[in-house]
Parts: C-alpha cells; structure tokens; sequence
C-alpha cells in the first residue's frame, strides 16, 4: 500500500517531533562526552529492551498456550478420532471434515448465524449511535441518568429475556396485542422461517445496547469539541457533522464493535435456542445452535461431529474477522 | 450484540473434555470394608468406614428430587458401609457434565438413563450388567412388557423404575359441552380430531395444543408414526431410510391441518412437555405424555375432575393399536465404577428392594407414571386402593401403557430427521413430500456416516 503524501499542518508535527527528538539526542551525547554511543552499546540496549519486552508478554503467551493454543492443537486430534471414554477410540482421520463439510445443515446454519450478525450488529450500532449522541447533548445529571437506563438491560439475564420475549411473541402476546391495534396482527413471529430472525434479533439488540452505547459514547466524547464547533460555524448540520467528522474519527471504535459484535453475534445460540428452538425448520439453529444439537446426542459419532464443526467455525470466524479487518483497511485505521 | 468469548468457550469446552481424559481417572472411593460380599444387593453393616457412591439423577418434578432425597438418606442411615453422594443435574446440562466427568474419570456410579440410551450405551460399552450383583428374583419382578427395554444379550443393563407414555388426549370436558361434544365418545380417528378441534376452537382458544418444532416431534411422534405406518421410518435392520412411504405423508398431513386451520397455537409459550397451556385454559384439548396428569393434580386440581384423558386416535379408528411409545427412566451402574457392588447394592435398594419405596414414588406422582414391577402394582393396591378408583389412570393404564411400545433405539438425528420433516411439512416451508424427502435422505446419510446397516440391537 503506497502511503499517502501528507499535507499542510500533517507534515508539521512529525518534522516538529524529530526536531525535538535529535535536539534530545544532542543533548544526552554531549552529556556523555560528546561522542556518539557505540552501535555495541546500541544493540546490547535494544536487546535489553527485547527481554523486557518478552518478559511482559511472557505470562500472557503461557496462558493463551495453556488455555487456548493447547486445547486447540488437542481438539484438532480428537477430531480424528472416533470413539468414547469407555472404548478405545478408533483414527478416522479427516473423515470428520467431510462429514461436516457436506452435511447441509452446516451450510444452512452459517446463513442464519450470517443472517442474525446482519440485523444485529449495524442494527445495534445505529441505534446506540443515536442514543449515545443523544446522550452526549444531555446536562451531567441527565446524562447519568440515561446512561443507567440504557445500559440496564446489559445486566438481564438472556435466560430471562428469552422467557420474556417468547411471551411477548406468543399468539396473544404483547407484540400482537400492539399490531392489533393497528389491524395487523395476528403475526406468526416464531412459526414463520422470514419472521423468526428478526424476532429474535430484537432481543439481542436489547441485550448489546448498553454496553456499545457506553462504548460510542466514550468515542464520542474523545472527540474534540473545537472540530465539532468549526463545523457548526462553517453551518454543516447534524448529518454531515456526523458523516464528515464524527463517524471518520470514531473509525476504531466502529471497527472494535463491528468486528466484535459480529464474531459475537455469529455464535449466538442462547436466545434462538430458547426462544424457538432452532426452528421453525431450522430457521434459527445458529452455528453455535448446530453444534449444540448435535452434542445432545450421546454418541462417539455426536462428541467428534460436534469438535470438528466446532474447529471449522472457528476457522470461518477467523476468516471472517480478517476480511472485515482487510476490508476497513484496519492498519491505517488503528495507526489513525 | 452480546459480547462474549463465545468461540474461546466453546474450544476450551471441546479440548479441555479431550485434556482432561489424559489426566487419568480419580476415584470416588472410600475407605470401608466392601460391602455386599453376601447375598446379592444386600449390604453388609458394621464397617470402620464407609465406601463412598456417586449418584447422579436428571433433574425432573421437584417431587422426584425429594423422593430421591429422603431415600438416598434412608439408604445411607440404614447401614455404615456405603455412603451415597447424591446429586441433581438439570436435564440441559446433563450430556455435557456427565461426557466431562467421563473425560476425566470421575463419572458417577449410578446414573439415571431412559430406555432409549441403555442399548447404545451398551454398545458404547458403558453400563456395567446388574445380573452380577443383584438377585435374580429382582429380575423376575419386572414386567414381561418392560424388561426387553433393559435387556441385551440375556443380560440387565438397568433397573428399570417406571415407564409413561408420551402420547395421551387430555380433554377438557366442560368446553367440549359448550362445543356440543360429547366427552364419553371422544374422537376416534384422526379425521374425529380435527373435527373436535375445529369445534373447540373459539376466540383465543384453541381446539388442541400438540408438539410443533422438531426438537419435540422428533419424539413426541413416535407412537404416532408406529400407528400410521406400522413401523418407524427406517428399516428394522438399519439398513435404509423409509421416510417417503405414504403412511407417513398421511401424519404430516394431520399435523399440517391442524396448524394451517389454526386449531392449535401458532407460536406455543411452552414446549410439548409443558402442562401450563391446558391449565390456563388457552387450549381444550391438550396431546401430551401421562406425567401432565401429574402436573394437573398438582398445580391445579380443580380442572381434575373436567378433564378425561384417552388414548390419541388412531389413523382409522382402530382400537387397541399402538399410539404412544413408553418412555421411562432406569439406575445405571457405570463400567467403570470402581465400587460396582456397593453401587448396585444402592440400586437394589431404591428400585428392586422393598416394593412400597417405588409405591411412594408413585403416590408423590400421582399416579401419572406407571410401575415396572408386579410386586409395586401389589404395594400400591395395598396402600391405596382409591388408586383403582381413579378413571384417568384406568385408562393410561388399560387404554395406553398395554399397548404402547418401547422407544425405538436409532440415533436421536434420524428421529430429528422425521421431527424437522413434519414441522417443515405442516408450517409449510416445504412440500409434504418434499420435506419426507429431505428426512429419508438425511436417514440415509445417518446410516452411512454412522455405519449403522446391521447394528440393530436385539433383545
């Protein structure tokens, strides 16, 4: 990627700040007698610095090799294996992979995880937006007090949202006792394979909007008022202050909540599973929903099948990650 | 959004099972004297120390817990050679904690299993047989229409303690009335159920509430399947799928007029299971297992007397055909237990010894689920002969349970299979054939990925 040319006030902070650093630089040598530090002394400093760096890293690469590296490599083994803790398992090789690979419901599965991650996550993003910069316009005491608010349903249990939304979407349920009000209802939330995601989808979106308001509005506040105000005398309004100021700089905070709550969303099994059961006809049964049912089953065949679809999501996920990473250009905008 | 480290969860969960079967197996012992040395299931008193017996139970009606609870305590006051570790786990959880604890070899030593996991988990090698350890009066106790459910190879592989069928009409008299029905002529075939539902159906309730996402047609259809077809929708030797015979397109088709009309709820509050729907009234008729009897005389006994529960019809109007598979829970000796005697002593104890233990149990059920052994119908005269009165139960007993079948013991995706073609064919996001289709080719794939042609068990 070819950088791009900076320009005007850009080009005058960093050939400020190396002034300054060869100023410091001058400074210390001539206190050291007046000769450079020799390139041995440099490197000895350097290394010293690699240690210090690889000590602090040390306590988290031996927990993410315990926890994470080693059960994966051990997970990747069991996936060969065919057996249970009673018989010696038998080496099937990567017979799983196929197993998995051409099992429709796979397919199928990833499509709704897709599908939910689609609603959820710009849904939510756009809806704590707005509250956060909502909130942001609020006096002190106001904006606690909203800030309470929102992030309340963080706290509710999925379990109990679950309950709470089936009774919701029951024939009778609130939700079409309002749509008869405007002789719409009755609607068949949980019976219709179009209706069922988004049914669910609204829940999540409840249950992640405390959390990513808080987030947004952080972002929002990190924002310096005077680019805010220069543009309300240059008479930009609230659109194009948010589309040309706010939004550009609340790229990493975006792209943090974006990638996040897609990988999260993606593995949601909780409130389809509790909510409609997977269905109707497996218009819910998530990735995460998939490998559950199949675990159900009490079988060799069941506890490899599950380890091995578990794999394969972790390596779609991963993909997926990286593409939203390539796709923003993340690089640019964590260095940003 | 909900943030979470889902993925990280689930690996860990996935490999921490496969680690932590490296670590060897613990023991769950104690330090006693064996007990049993004597007579098979007795157990012997007067040891220094007690060998200590895990037990776990599947967590059901909170009566079960606390009939589990007080005899756990009887066994383990009644002697000081075995002391029983009893433990609840909840019915979501219960794959997942006992494959852990398998993983790292502290799985308990009695377990309670249904009758559609003792014949895999013996070809899984997991049950120890109890014919080693437990009289064999104990054996010719059970019923000769229950014992080939525990039965392998000429051998026990568990205790079985009760059985209920998962398919009963519950009717609900005082609306049928209203309908102009009459509840002592209750629908016959299936054609008389639509009927009766569609006249039941009125304002916000509806004609009959019955099982409507696969997770719970999968099983909950069973009887219904064997009564249209006359068996299940794979060969009996495992060998093909048999899901697109018309008898089976004839059931969807039930389920589907039911939903399209409307005569049932279309977005159900509770699973199949769940009694709560029958009892608020939001429904008259209700298709469910026997134990909803037992959820009726406990949570609200005044609806009792309105309602008559009567074997689901059959396709023709058949009578004395089967309609419901028996469901039922058996104690299970692991094979891996490192006290087997003292754990099938414990078994002995609470479902093959004194026949008014299990009558207990019965009574705490209200009689909704039905007695394995002839010794514990013979208790529960003698304790309590209103018992016989009880028409409800007469008809379960008589009606039901005489002609009901064992579950059949293919993997759960094969019956997931049928499940999801008969939601898929009555919400209608696919053809009736089209989705027994799907199904017979899903069995076929399930036959070929688990090797099954030929592996049937037999009695």
């Amino acid at each position: 990627m070819t950088p791009e040319p900076m320009k005007g006030s850009d080009m005058k902070a960093p050939a400020t700040e190396a002034a300054t650093h060869r100023e410091r630089q001058g400074s210390v040598t001539a206190k050291l007698g007046e000769t450079a530090p020799p390139a041995r002394e440099k490197r000895a400093g350097s290394r010293e610095e690699r240690r210090t760096a690889y000590l602090m890293l040390a306590p988290m690469m031996v927990l993410l090799a315990i926890f994470v590296i080693w059960p994966l490599i051990f997970a990747f083994r069991q996936s060969m294996y065919q057996g249970n803790f009673y018989k010696p398992p038998v080496f099937v090789g990567l017979d799983f992979y196929k197993y998995v690979l051409t099992d429709p419901g796979f397919y199928q599965s990833l499509k709704v995880g897709a599908y939910y991650a689609v609603i959820v996550v710009p849904g939510g993003m756009l809806i704590a937006l707005l509250i956060a910069s909502f909130i942001k316009t609020l006096g002190s005491r106001m904006a606690s007090f909203m800030k309470t608010t929102v992030y309340l349903p963080t706290v509710v249990s999925a379990v109990i949202a679950s309950v709470l939304f089936k009774i919701i979407y029951a024939d009778q349920g609130l939700a079409n006792w309002v749509l008869s009000l405007i002789n719409v209802a009755p609607k068949n939330f949980l019976g219709s394979p179009t209706m069922v995601i988004p049914a669910v989808a609204v829940p999540g979106i409840w249950l992640g909007l405390g959390i990513t308001t808080l987030i947004m509005l952080a972002g929002l506040l990190d924002i310096p008022d005077s680019y805010i105000e220069s543009a309300q005398l240059d008479g930009a309004g609230f659109l194009k202050r948010t589309w040309y100021i706010t939004l550009p700089l609340l790229r990493n905070v975006l792209l943090y909540l974006f990638v996040t709550g897609i990988v999260a969303a993606f593995q949601e099994f909780l409130l389809p599973l509790l909510i409609a059961n997977g269905g109707p006809v497996n218009a819910s049964t998530t990735p995460n929903l998939y490998i559950f049912n199949q675990f159900r089953a009490a079988t060799p065949y069941a506890m490899t099948f599950s380890i091995t679809a578990s794999l394969l999501l972790f390596i779609v996920l991963g993909t997926v990650s990286a593409l939203v990473f390539r796709l923003i250009r993340s690089e640019k905008a964590v260095d940003a | 959004m909900r943030r979470g480290k889902g993925l990280i969860a689930l690996t860990l969960a996935a490999a921490s099972a496969v680690s932590l079967a490296a670590c060897g197996s613990g023991s769950a012992g104690g330090t006693g004297t064996p007990a049993a040395s004597g007579t098979p299931g007795a157990v012997e008193t007067g040891c220094s120390s007690a060998t200590t017996v895990t037990f776990w139970q599947q967590k059901f009606e909170d009566y079960q817990q606390a009939w589990y609870k007080k005899y756990v305590a009887q066994f383990n006051a009644s002697q000081n050679c075995v002391n029983v570790v009893y433990q609840v786990v909840p019915g979501d959880t219960w794959t997942q904690k006992l494959q852990a604890a398998q993983a790292a070899g502290t799985q308990p030593d009695v377990v309670t299993t249904n009758y559609g996991n003792i014949k895999p988990g013996v070809a899984q090698g997991q049950f120890s047989a109890l014919d080693d350890y437990l009289p064999a009066s104990a054996f010719a106790d059970i019923k000769s229409n229950v014992a080939p459910f525990v039965t392998q190879n000429g051998k026990h592989w568990g205790y079985p303690m009760l059985v209920e069928p998962s398919t009963v009409l519950y009717i609900n008299t005082d609306l049928a009335k209203a309908a102009g029905l009459d509840p002592a002529s209750p629908p016959k075939t299936w054609n008389d159920l639509i009927d009766w539902a569609t006249k039941l159906t009125s304002g916000n309730v509806k004609g009959i509430t019955i099982a409507s996402v696969a997770a719970d047609l999968g099983w909950s259809s069973w009887g219904l399947q064997y009564n249209s077809c006359g068996h299940f929708p794979i060969t009996d030797d495992w060998s093909a799928g048999r899901a697109t015979e018309s008898c089976f397109a004839d059931l969807v088709g039930l389920y589907k007029t039911l939903y399209q009309n409307k005569l049932m709820p279309q977005n159900p509050k509770t699973g199949y299971a769940d009694a709560t729907p029958y009892m608020n009234g939001e429904v008259a008729m209700m298709v469910d297992g026997s134990w909803a009897l037992g959820a009726i005389k406990q949570t609200k006994p005044d609806l009792l007397p309105k309602t008559v529960a009567v074997p689901f019809p059959t396709k023709d109007g058949g009578t004395g055909e089967t309609t419901a598979t028996l469901g039922g829970w058996t104690l299970t000796l692991d094979a891996k237990s490192k006290h087997p005697k003292e754990a099938a002593a414990f078994i002995s104890y609470l479902a093959a010894g004194d026949p008014n233990i299990m009558a207990d149990f019965f009574k705490q059920a209200g009689y909704s689920k039905y007695t394995t052994r002839t010794s514990v119908d013979q208790a529960i005269a003698t304790n309590d002969p209103s018992t016989k009165q009880d028409a409800n139960m007469k008809t379960i007993s008589e009606d039901i349970v005489a002609h009901g079948i064992a579950e059949p013991q293919y993997p759960w995706d094969i019956s997931l299979a049928m499940g999801t073609a008969i939601e898929a064919g009555m919400k209608g996001t696919a053809s009736v054939d089209a989705a027994l289709k799907t199904a017979n080719d899903s069995i076929n794939s399930t036959i070929q990925k688990q090797q099954l042609k030929g592996t049937a068990p037999q009695s």
